[in-house]
Formats: structure tokens, C-alpha cells, sequence
């Protein structure tokens, strides 16, 4: 066979997986921004979105539609996170603990239900997914063609999501203030913000992102339910905020880059290359534990992240 | 009335507030009025109930009872928005910035009465373009606040006040970071803004402040109002005998003294700050005994490096700090008071004491070993002795050994660490900031303790960001800039002027004043 088709081969292959699957870490990502923009780490986001990927899975599969399994999803990451921001905001828990709690906790409340609601049915029930949807004529372009027109709505959606975080948060009046209560809350309060509100909407809208995630694996990806599917995507998603500087347009870069290191070994797999699999496999995991060191972008973090705020 | 008619109805009023926290009441039937085109200032001591006063005015404490009149109308004013709606805007002593945004952001950040739910960046820079020149406030509003001196940094908050068309400006304490050229700009900018018809509020303790630039002083003592007078019917004197109740001196008495050899000599001294920048560059300076050096500065230009990195509590990264010509740079700060190098920090709250343990633990921290048996356990007969010898010798209120050091005031805390120090009976001291917020009872202790000190033969560095302490206590003044010393003068030769610009970065032309 050529050389030059072999590897052209490859790299469609390889580029259109590193896209399909940086669309669930870009929009996790993204409304992860959020809620550190306005102070508070969310590392619940993992659990939340095993929330929303076991809703949408059932939902789609009593109801047919997975525009209802993604709608359901969000409303369950909506609920979960209103919980979350009232123990972080409120209560004033450590986010930390709060957080991998609840992972916990979801987990357990994900394979109970699963278990419950598949209760004498054999098999794997496949659900209704998001089909990919070839843009007319763009779709034709060698090479581009396949590797940035082909794919589900989900991922369109997501990628238009991204101007709409960055128009937010820097040209709007809520941008404004979210990006305040994650600075410096008590001068943002002296100004007239209410930065519990703010707090509570960074929160929320994280959830939500997470949840929709969590759906996007399902109803894109796999079409089934898994207890591991979700396997530390909200924490590679914590990553990807700190390697995008905590700027929407970044964050999409950022995510696609931890995308392509997963699709490579994917890809490397199908064309029987001598690497051990595992090494690649690893690779988003230990980017993440980098990340999160904060060796990383320790200056670029929002002042106020994780400082509890009460008001006097 | 018919006074008051002469001098113009009053524009903002406040009637019989009655404020309560728990224990103390903070303002009891308190009146004050401030009137139209007028810069008033309010004295008191700490915890005269000033501060709460204003923070009521602007709506951030609640109040008990009384009422809050703007042009002769009884107003509810029960939130910030309230008393922004209402045209008041206060500066707190740290600034309410968000360092990472813009200028014309923080203008416009939590203003609500727009309806627009996006941001005109340009539009609003433009009216800021506008006020800025009106009001002879350069700021460029697209700059990052970070990176604009605290002097700009406070023009920013005044027009933040003016842009939400504020008509009674509070500044708390607004010349405490500032250098005496940026006081002086500021004070000018305060006289115009009253000439254009606001009103202004200083909180302040600084008498030669009120003298300067105010027209009437209001003055609180213990929750009261005890005077209310017109500037340039009083003077100094009698200001403070109102603020303290009783005659202070306000200068310090202190006979001259030929100093002694030289006994902490610092060369070449450099270090970082805690974040890991460099904050101290090459400080030379040598303290002789019986002598009290100066560090003058604004606040933030490496003093607390300084005095860090003599004790080894800082990362020092070049130089030597010999103790009586013995090099201890590397000693470790236990080692230090060993040798008889004492050490009083800044931060009396968290460095300086244990706030939850008694005031007898606090006592002989650092010397708990000459207060234990042989054994280990601690000799408590011993500890209350020494305990109460402490406080009675510094007057430290309340008289109780057992008392938390947390819940003490500044002063008494500072008697507490001060005379823990003394009592060690050190060759040199090393005194950061010593009378910080403190009250003038408690300055006066504090500054006569040190003279004495001085007196008995002790070495003494005193850092200080009051150009008043530094200029009574100290025998010479070094004044440190971006963590390099700008000049060394003698402080019978130096004058307010000269420091002031050494201070803001000028250097001394003859650079080093020392004697020998």
C-alpha cells in the first residue's frame, strides 16, 4: 500500500476521534470555567456527569428520543449541582471534600439505579443516538471535509458554545460580576454584586455542562451505559480549565489536545504500531496530574478560587 | 440653628445612631452632621466607634436606632444600594479593587441601574476619559489596577465614587499607604471635589492631616461625640486632649546620645518575598548601640523582607547579617534571641502572639524552657509571677493572666509582645511597625519604652511607614525603597520633604549619611 494514502488514512482517522472525543471534556470544560471564573473548584463535575450520562441513558431508552435523555440529564446535573453550590456557597464545606464526596456518592446512585431499572432484562440495550451529520457540501473536502464536518449536532453545538462562554464572560454584565466573585469577592460585594448569586450561578452552570457531558458520552459515543464510562473525564475536564488558562478559547484548544492524546492511541491500536497501548493510554491522566499539581498556571488562577466568602 | 443656617444647612445628617455589639456599645446616641462643599474630618482613637459610624452611613452595619437624613429628609438606608442611590461612596483603608481588572472594569463592576445585560467597555472608558480630566484624576482606564501605584490605584476608587455620581465621599484612613507627595496630590483633589460641591469625610488620627486639610472635626471617644469644631478655631493640643480625654505629649522627649560600636551590621543583604520575587536588594546598614535606626518607607518596599531576612526568617539569597561581628545569617531564629537579638513583627495577631493561648503562655514564648522543671513540666507559680510582673510593669489591660491574647486590643497585645521582648533583656531589637493602629495612650508607651531602651545602651532598628515615629524615635533614618536603601540621613539634618522623596524612589544625592 502507499505510504503517503496509508498515512492520510491515519490521519483522518486519528483527527475526527480526537474531535469526537474532546466534545464531552470542551463542553464539561467549559462550564467548569464557570464556576472557577467565580471562585469555587467544582470538583464534583466527575460525579455529575455520571449523573447525567445514566439519566439520558434511561430517559432515551423509555422515551426513544435522546433530544429528551439530553434535557432530562441537564435538569438531574441542574438538581445535583443546586445541592453542591448550597454546601460550597452556604455552608461553606471544603470544595475539595464536598466534591470527591459527592463523585462518590454519584457513583454509587448510578449503578444502583442502572441496576434497578435493568432488572430481568438480558443483554445490553442499545438507546437511540445523535447520528453524525455530514454538513453538505463542506463535508466533500478531502481530508478537512471528514475530519471537521462529520460529525453529531452535540458536537456543533458544544463547539458554538465556546464563542458564546467567551462572549459571556467578557462582554456581558454577568460576565463581569461572575469574573468579580472569583477575584476579589469583598471588593466585588462593596461595588453592590451579590456574590452568593454569582457563585451559585457558576456552580449550576458547571453542572449543567457536566450533565450534558455525561449525556454526550452516551448518546454520541457508546449508545449503552457503563459504570466506568465516565473514567476521570471530569477530572481530565478540571485539567483542561487550568491548561486553557481559564479562558473559553484556550480551553477549546486544551481540550482538543487532551482529545487527540486519547484518539492516538485509539488510533495507534488500529494500525498495529509497536507501542504498548497503556503508555498512550496513560498520557491524558499524567497531562492531568500535571495540571493539577499547579506547577501549571498558578498565576493565571482566579485570585479568590476555593477562599470561602462570608458576608459581614 | 440660626448658626448652623449661617455655615449652610447640613447635607447629610446622621440623628441619634445607636449602635450595638455584643459587650460594647459601638456608637451611643451618636450625632454628625456634613454639609455641603465642606472636608470634615473624624477623629478618634481605635474603637471610638468612627469606623462603625461610617460603615452605618454607607449602609454596611445595620443600625440599632436613630435616624439618617440626606437634605433635611429622613432616608431608609438599610444597604450599600441604598446608600449608593442615595450619592454616598466610601474608600475603605484597603482598597476594593480586583487587581486583575482593568480600570474602566472596576469603575463599572455592581453598577445596577443600567438595564443592559452586556458591557460598553468604550463607552464607559470614555465618560471615565471625561471625569478623570474634569477632576484632575489621571488614570488611563484601560489599565490593569495591578499595575498602577497605590496612589492611582486610589484615584480609581474616587472615580469610581464620582462616576456613580456620589456626593459624599468617606475615606477611611486614606493617607496610610501613601507617600507625602502623593498625600499632598491627594489633598488637592480633595480641596477641588469640595469646591465643585461634594462632601467629604477623612477618618483619620492624624492630627497634622486634620489641621491641614480639613474645615470642621468631629471628635469620638468611647462610642460619643465629644466635640464637633470648626478647624481653624482649634489647634493640635486640643484636638487631641479631646480624642484621649486627657494632655498626651505628642513629641517624644529623648536626650541626644552618642551611640556605642557598632552591633548589627547587615552587607549586602538580599532576600525574597513569600513569593518569590525579589523584595530585598543588597541592604547595607550597620544599628550601633544605644543608637535607633530608622526604616522609612511606604509600606510594601521590602520591610517586612527586611526584618525577615535579619532573624533568618526569610529566603535570603545573598549578603551577611553579623551580630556583634559574628556572622548569624544562618542561624536560626531561636538562635538569634539566644544571642540577644529580639524581634517584634508586624503582625502582632498572627506572628507575634498565639491569639488562643493566655496572656501568661504568650508571656514567655520562645523562653518556655527557663519556666519548666527539669523534667518538662511547666513551673506555673513561676509563669503567673513573671506574668503579672509583665503586666504590670507595661500596664497591660485587663489585669488578668489568664486572658486571651486573641481578645486583647492592639495596644495591650503590643504591651504584652513588647514587654516580653524587654524582658529578655536583648542587646539589639528588631521592631516592625510598632504602633500600627495603635491608640495615642498606647503610642505613647510603646515610644517611651523604646527611648528608654535606646537609653539603656540597646541597639535598635525601627521600621516604621510613620514618618512622625520615625522622625521622633529615630537617631538616623534609612529610607527603603523596591527593598534597596535609598539614603541614609541623620534625623537632626533630615527634613520631611527630602524622606518624602526618597520615599517615592529619588535617590539621596549625597547617598550615604551615615556617621563614621
Amino acid at each position: 500500500m502507499d505510504q503517503g494514502f496509508t498515512f492520510s488514512v491515519f490521519l483522518v482517522a486519528w483527527l475526527t476521534a480526537a474531535i469526537r472525543l474532546s466534545g464531552p471534556l470542551l463542553l464539561a470544560a467549559l462550564g467548569e470555567t464557570f464556576s472557577e471564573r467565580s471562585g469555587l473548584l467544582n470538583i464534583g463535575i466527575e460525579g455529575t456527569m455520571l449523573l447525567g450520562a445514566i439519566t439520558s441513558y434511561l430517559v432515551t431508552l423509555w422515551t426513544g428520543s435522546p433530544w429528551l435523555g439530553l434535557l432530562a440529564a441537564m435538569l438531574i446535573g441542574l438538581l445535583a449541582n443546586t445541592f453542591l453550590a448550597w454546601m460550597y456557597v452556604q455552608v461553606q464545606a471544603n470544595q475539595v471534600v464536598v466534591g470527591i464526596i459527592f463523585n462518590i456518592l454519584a457513583l454509587g446512585v448510578a449503578s444502583y439505579t442502572y441496576r434497578l431499572s435493568m432488572e430481568g432484562v438480558t443483554g445490553p440495550q442499545k438507546v437511540a443516538m445523535f447520528e453524525p451529520i455530514p454538513i453538505p457540501g463542506l463535508a466533500a473536502i478531502p481530508i478537512v471535509g471528514p475530519i471537521l464536518f462529520t460529525h453529531s449536532i452535540l458536537l456543533y453545538l458544544t463547539v458554538a458554545l465556546v464563542a458564546v462562554a467567551a462572549f459571556v464572560l467578557y462582554r456581558t454584565r454577568f460576565g463581569l460580576q461572575l469574573r468579580a466573585a472569583g477575584e476579589n469577592p469583598r471588593a466585588g460585594s462593596a461595588a453592590g454584586i451579590d456574590i452568593v448569586r454569582m457563585r451559585y450561578a457558576g456552580v449550576l452552570i458547571s453542572g449543567i455542562a457536566a450533565a450534558a457531558a455525561g449525556a454526550y458520552l452516551v448518546l454520541v459515543q457508546v449508545g449503552l451505559f457503563r459504570e466506568t464510562i465516565v473514567a476521570g473525564q471530569g477530572f481530565i475536564a478540571l485539567a483542561i480549565v487550568i491548561f486553557g488558562r481559564w479562558d473559553p478559547w484556550k480551553v477549546a484548544i486544551a481540550a482538543f489536545v487532551f482529545g487527540a492524546a486519547d484518539a492516538l492511541q485509539l488510533s495507534l491500536q488500529l494500525f498495529q504500531v509497536g507501542l504498548p497501548p497503556q503508555l498512550l493510554l496513560s498520557l491524558p491522566y499524567l497531562l492531568t496530574i500535571l495540571a493539577m499539581s499547579g506547577i501549571l498556571g498558578k498565576t493565571h488562577q482566579p485570585e479568590a478560587l476555593m477562599a470561602s466568602y462570608r458576608r459581614e | 440653628m440660626a448658626a448652623q443656617n449661617e455655615e449652610g444647612d447640613p447635607a447629610y445628617s446622621l440623628r441619634q445612631i445607636v449602635k450595638r455589639f455584643p459587650g460594647v456599645v459601638a456608637n451611643d446616641h451618636v450625632n454628625f452632621d456634613v454639609r455641603k462643599g465642606e472636608i470634615h474630618a473624624l477623629l478618634g482613637e481605635n474603637g471610638a466607634g468612627k469606623s462603625t459610624l461610617m460603615q452605618i452611613l454607607y449602609g454596611q452595619y445595620g443600625r440599632d436606632s436613630g435616624d439618617i437624613l440626606v437634605d433635611g429628609q429622613v432616608c431608609a438606608l438599610d444597604s450599600t444600594r441604598d446608600a449608593i442611590r442615595l450619592g454616598i461612596g466610601m474608600i475603605h483603608q484597603e482598597f476594593m479593587l480586583v487587581r486583575r481588572f482593568s480600570v474602566v472594569e472596576n469603575v463599572i463592576m455592581g453598577i445596577g441601574d443600567d438595564k443592559r445585560w452586556t458591557v460598553d467597555l468604550k463607552k464607559a472608558a470614555d465618560r471615565l476619559r471625561e471625569l478623570s480630566l474634569q477632576h484632575g484624576l489621571h488614570v488611563e482606564p484601560d489599565d490593569i489596577v495591578e499595575q498602577l501605584p497605590i496612589g492611582v490605584q486610589q484615584r480609581v476608587e474616587i472615580l469610581k465614587l464620582l462616576y456613580r455620581n456620589a456626593r459624599l465621599l468617606i475615606l477611611d484612613e486614606p493617607t496610610a499607604v501613601l507617600t507625602p507627595q502623593e498625600t499632598a496630590g491627594l489633598f488637592v483633589v480633595l480641596r477641588h471635589l469640595a469646591s465643585m460641591g461634594h462632601s467629604i469625610v477623612i477618618v483619620t488620627h492624624k492630627l497634622h492631616e486634620i489641621m491641614e486639610i480639613s474645615d470642621r472635626v468631629t471628635i469620638m471617644r468611647d462610642g460619643r461625640v465629644v466635640g464637633a469644631v470648626k478647624t481653624a478655631l482649634s489647634c493640635k493640643d486640643e484636638l487631641a486632649r479631646l480624642m484621649v480625654g486627657r494632655d498626651v505629649s505628642l513629641r517624644a522627649e529623648k536626650a541626644p546620645r552618642q551611640p556605642g560600636k557598632p552591633l548589627l551590621q547587615l552587607e549586602g543583604l538580599s532576600a525574597l518575598d513569600a513569593r518569590g520575587a525579589r523584595a530585598l536588594n543588597a541592604v547595607a546598614l550597620t544599628v550601633h548601640e544605644g543608637e535607633i535606626l530608622g526604616v522609612a518607607g511606604v509600606d510594601g518596599n521590602g520591610q517586612s523582607e527586611l526584618a525577615g531576612a535579619i532573624m533568618n526568617l526569610a529566603s535570603i539569597t545573598g549578603g551577611r547579617v553579623l551580630f556583634d561581628g559574628e556572622d548569624v545569617t544562618r542561624l536560626s531564629p531561636a538562635a538569634h534571641h539566644e544571642l540577644g537579638l529580639a524581634y517584634v513583627p508586624a503582625d502582632r495577631r498572627h506572628v507575634g502572639s498565639l491569639g488562643e493561648l493566655p496572656i501568661h503562655r504568650n508571656a514567655i514564648l520562645g523562653r518556655h524552657r527557663q519556666f519548666a522543671s527539669a523534667c518538662g513540666l511547666m513551673e506555673e507559680p513561676k509563669i503567673g509571677q513573671f506574668a503579672d510582673a509583665l503586666i504590670e510593669r507595661f500596664g497591660i489591660r485587663p489585669k488578668r493572666p489568664d486572658y486571651l491574647a486573641g481578645r486583647l486590643s492592639g495596644g495591650n497585645l503590643q504591651k504584652l509582645i513588647l514587654g516580653r521582648e524587654v524582658m529578655r533583656d536583648p542587646r539589639a531589637i528588631v521592631i516592625e511597625q510598632p504602633t500600627r493602629g495603635l491608640d495615642v495612650g498606647a503610642i505613647e508607651v510603646v515610644w517611651r519604652e523604646l527611648i528608654a531602651q535606646r537609653d539603656a545602651g540597646k541597639a535598635i532598628l525601627l521600621i516604621s511607614a510613620e514618618l512622625e515615629e520615625i522622625f521622633n524615635l529615630a537617631d538616623r533614618i534609612a529610607v527603603i525603597y523596591e527593598g534597596r536603601i535609598m539614603g541614609i540621613v541623620k534625623t537632626s539634618e533630615a527634613t520631611i520633604e527630602q524622606i518624602g522623596l526618597m520615599m517615592a524612589g529619588e535617590a539621596h544625592p549625597a547617598n550615604s549619611g551615615a556617621p563614621q
